[in-house]
């Protein structure tokens, strides 16, 4: 269908109750894909090239903090307590 | 450096935490730890060098895995089809 985007902003327009629905919509879905891609990116799990970086997790530093929001576990004070080999 | 090691392995109480697996679920821990215990040995011996730090990775797997998990590895690893990479 071309110009949806005209056809929108027409109705729009004639009905402008309907922005704030746009803007809550299209925040939700902005936030969630922002979300999937930090999970697609930056999680530690996930490996995208399985000969060069075949386990991303181990390359994390040892207070190094993925979650978002962590409860009763201060991250600053961790310190490196695995031999090396 | 070693008496580092035989510092902390005396006095050992529970697998500390890790920050690569901060979540509820523990399984990839007790995996790694024990993927982790049979890298350390072939490295170690294939250096020449004492495999005593080594223990530190079995201490943790023992107090993390299920003991029928680890007898399975065991077995896989004497069979000869163990999935992990080593």
């Amino acid at each position: 269908m071309p110009s949806l985007l005209g056809t929108v902003a027409k109705q729009l327009k004639s009905h402008p109750a309907l922005i704030p629905l746009f803007i809550f919509i299209g925040g939700g879905a902005t936030m969630s894909m922002l979300y999937l891609g930090r999970l697609a990116l930056k999680n530690p799990d996930v490996s995208w090239d399985r000969k060069n970086n075949p386990e991303p997790w181990n390359k994390m530093e040892t207070n190094q903090q993925y979650k978002l929001f962590t409860v009763n576990m201060d991250y600053s004070k961790l310190k490196k307590d695995r031999p090396d080999f | 450096m070693s008496d580092v090691i035989e510092e902390k392995l005396k006095n050992y109480r529970t697998a500390p935490f890790d920050a690569r697996f901060p979540n509820t679920n523990q399984t990839r821990n007790c995996f790694q730890n024990y993927l982790d215990f049979h890298r350390c040995n072939k490295a170690l011996t294939e250096k020449g060098q004492d495999t005593t730090p080594c223990e530190w990775y079995q201490r943790v797997y023992k107090s993390l895995c299920p003991i029928g998990w680890v007898q399975k590895w065991n077995d896989q690893l004497e069979a000869g089809n163990f999935p992990g990479k080593i």
